[in-house]
């Protein structure tokens, strides 16, 4: 539904995040997400970043997993 | 693949238990689902469906006609998503419409929208406004701003989702639904209880292989329980309460409305408009827009497709009338529709 | 073919492309020397030359990494030298627009004298129209070039075999996606830039290894994975992909994660597509990593008897998936 880009914040400013993914970068929208820094993981959707994430989805999957076996 | 991925495929591989249909809701779950081939994966006990949760899937016909008549007629310049452009109105699509001279151009963002209409102050720009929760932030935060600025060459033509009522919609047609992870980062993780209280399974899923696999796996282990249940597999966006800056910019912005899906028909309340307040910026008001019914393609079964109803397969019309170049049916202009993956990736 | 009027999509390489050129052209110009390969085979005194033409429309027309100066005189010199023709003379034609600036021009040209110059070609002939303002585009340039196929080559689409590797000269995409940026629609900013080159040195290299190579193709508008499609399609034989193996610069996949893109259908103008027997293979990938414009070459896939006209992807679950065929407009794909 909803394509979605993790990406690292290099800067904020004015409600206004320099996003990071791969190199690839763009100014987004940082008006949805309160005390974003420099060195965050958002998610970012049509050029807002709707979430504050970690990193690695790696360590989500031992977690779910844990709770299931 | 990682370990944990490597567990998650064997679960699924090895999975020996009833029958059981899931219904990924999310397009983009089914593009990431055909891209893996995970399906090639999946026991014959177990079947993936692709529900309606593509934005460009579930937009109506009269949609399309409606933004041709605001380019055509009224002479506006067309923002929009890319995927929209080849959608299939009663007459015409988007791409058909600049053959004729129609200004259409495909943005990322409707904040980019918002700033064509601040650097060309003579032209009127219109934005598309579709989507589900994920999506009407970002143009509740363009009406929000164009507002602020007084911008008085901006407005939306909305149509804008809700998945609430939408699951009400497909009750009993999948066993466990994959919610779509970033609705859920909108919206948080209340809907989802909601739903298990009345009985309806699923989990939270996210989109890399590795979570992808996991939320398979989860729901194939809990299939055992024989219980409703729900866990939230997408941990790292997903948070209990979502993202409340924007649930309650949406509420500010919008309010909900009853809504035509393409193929499912009107469902109450729905559907997002703008509230009155923002009227300025509301296409259909500000251009005095007529009612404008579409005529969808008898022949299309798109809306038993979203539904699970059918297979694209089933349809008579798919892959000889209705390809990806030739789209009859939403479904088959997305990336993302159901009708397109099939296309695309269902062959092997 | 439905249409009845001209849209982008028919200008995109993909499917309605060759339902353009089948249903118009081929229906007006057969005669048996017309081909679908990147090049006419001519049979004129005691050799056999190569000829082909190409037009350049691509805006802007300065990009990271080249200008359509250089890009006119590589496409027609890759033509050539993928059916193993040593490139020998150009023509060049230029629709200019009113107002376009002279020093502009002068860069230009200086950049095709430059590309030729290392492609060991001539341009031994040109014409010049201007367009009143609006009329066209800036600047369009069309090349037409001619080259001796070498004796020991012999290479088409339709020659591609089960058990033969599929080799890339290097990383896919990139010039699609400096273009993509350059245009600045989006609001990306990334650190690429095209991989536009001159590409007979390269092919020349190969045939120092082996002349058993089956098909070369620069893999240009529509991308590496259109090319695999129409070899595919050519040689009837099914292609498989290992999706890990197909090299992609980091800022390429970056750009492309945004805007849901496929960087397989993304324009290279600097890169070949080469089927040879599988043992000729990792000899063919360490001479062209010896080479300037193909440092990054890499075995990405096999030709298979299964799956006729199409092509599989390996994916990184282990499971089969299709590379989904390749069709109209580019459209970045968001929600």
């Amino acid at each position: 539904m909803c394509v979605g880009l993790s990406a690292k914040v290099v800067n904020v400013k004015d409600g206004t995040a320099l996003i990071d993914a791969n190199g690839a970068k763009r100014e987004v929208s940082a008006d949805l997400l309160e005390d974003l820094e420099p060195g965050d993981y958002v998610m970012v959707h049509a050029g807002v970043a709707i979430a504050k994430i970690t990193e690695s989805d790696e360590e989500e999957a031992n977690d779910v997993m844990e709770g299931l076996l | 693949m990682n370990e944990q991925a490597k567990k998650a495929r064997d679960i699924i591989v090895n999975y020996k238990g009833r029958p059981l249909r899931i219904m990924e809701v999310c397009g983009t779950h089914t593009h990431e689902i055909f891209k893996l081939g995970l399906r090639k994966l999946l026991p014959e006990n177990v079947e993936l469906i692709s529900g309606p949760g593509c934005p460009v899937c579930v937009t109506p016909v009269g949609f399309i006609d409606e933004a041709i008549w605001l380019a055509l007629e009224k002479g506006c310049v067309i923002t929009t998503f890319g995927d929209l452009i080849r959608v299939p109105g009663t007459e015409m699509s988007l791409a058909g419409a600049r053959a004729k001279g129609a200004v259409v151009r495909p943005v990322y963002s409707p904040l980019d929208a918002v700033e064509m209409a601040r650097q060309n102050p003579d032209e009127q720009i219109v934005f598309l406004a579709v989507g589900f929760e994920t999506t009407t932030p970002s143009a509740c935060l363009a009406a929000e701003t164009a507002k602020k600025e007084g911008l008085t060459n901006f407005s939306l033509l909305t149509a804008n989702k809700t998945m609430p009522n939408a699951y009400a919609a497909l009750e009993g047609s999948a066993d466990a639904f994959l919610y779509p992870g970033h609705v859920n980062a909108i919206t948080g993780t209340s809907i989802c209880e909601d739903l298990k209280d009345k009985g309806v399974s699923g989990v939270i899923a996210g989109f890399t292989a590795s979570e992808l696999l996991t939320a398979l796996a989860v729901i194939l282990k809990n299939a055992e329980k024989d219980e409703p249940f729900f866990v939230n597999c997408y941990p790292r966006v997903v948070k209990p309460e979502g993202n409340p800056p924007a649930q309650k910019l949406i509420e500010k912005v919008m309010e909900p409305c009853d809504t035509e899906w393409r193929g499912l028909g009107v469902i109450p309340m729905s559907g997002m408009k703008l509230r009155d307040e923002y009227a300025d910026f509301d296409a259909r008001k500000k251009y005095a827009m007529p009612e404008i019914k579409g005529r969808p393609n008898p022949a299309c079964r798109c809306g038993e497709v979203l539904q699970g109803k059918c297979k694209p397969c089933d349809c008579k019309v798919f892959g000889k009338v209705c390809t990806p170049e030739h789209p009859v049916g939403a479904c088959m202009v997305s990336d993302e529709g159901a009708c397109a993956a099939y296309y695309q990736y269902g062959g092997i | 073919m439905s249409e009845k009027t001209v849209t982008l999509a028919h200008g995109a390489g993909g499917k309605q492309t060759s339902e353009l050129i089948d249903r118009v052209f081929k229906a007006h110009f057969s005669n048996p020397q017309f081909t679908a390969d990147d090049a006419a085979v001519l049979n004129i005194g005691d050799g056999r030359l190569a000829m082909s033409t190409d037009g350049f429309i691509v805006s802007p027309f300065e990009f990271n990494g080249g200008n359509i100066g250089k890009l006119s005189i590589c496409g027609t010199v890759n033509d050539l030298s993928c059916m193993g023709a040593k490139p020998l003379y150009l023509t060049c034609a230029f629709v200019i627009e009113e107002g376009f600036p002279l020093d502009k021009l002068e860069e230009i040209a200086a950049s095709m004298e430059k590309t030729a110059a290392e492609a060991g070609v001539k341009i031994v002939a040109g014409d010049t129209k201007v367009a009143g303002k609006g009329q066209v585009d800036k600047i369009f340039i069309t090349t037409t070039g001619i080259g001796r196929i070498m004796d020991n080559a012999d290479t088409s689409g339709t020659y591609a075999k089960p058990g033969d590797a599929v080799i890339v000269t290097g990383d896919v995409g990139r010039h699609g996606c400096t273009i993509l940026l350059a245009r600045d629609e989006y609001g990306i900013d990334a650190n690429v830039d095209s991989d536009c080159a001159p590409l007979w040195g390269t092919v020349e290299s190969l045939y120092t290894v082996t002349n058993d190579i089956h098909t070369i193709r620069d893999a240009t508008r529509g991308g590496v994975g259109t090319v695999l499609y129409e070899i595919a399609e050519q040689s009837n034989v099914g292609v498989r992909l290992n999706a890990e193996d197909i090299p992609v610069d980091p800022a390429v996949k970056g750009v492309c994660g945004m805007l849901g893109l496929e960087p397989l259908y993304l324009a290279c103008e600097g890169r070949l597509v080469i089927i040879a027997p599988k043992d000729k293979a990792p000899a063919l990938v360490e001479k062209l990593r010896e080479g300037k414009y193909s440092k990054n070459a890499a075995i990405i896939g096999e030709i298979t008897a299964e799956n006729a006209g199409r092509v599989v992807m390996e994916t990184e679950i282990g499971a089969q998936t299709m590379l989904p065929q390749p069709g109209g407009e580019l459209l970045p794909r968001i929600c």
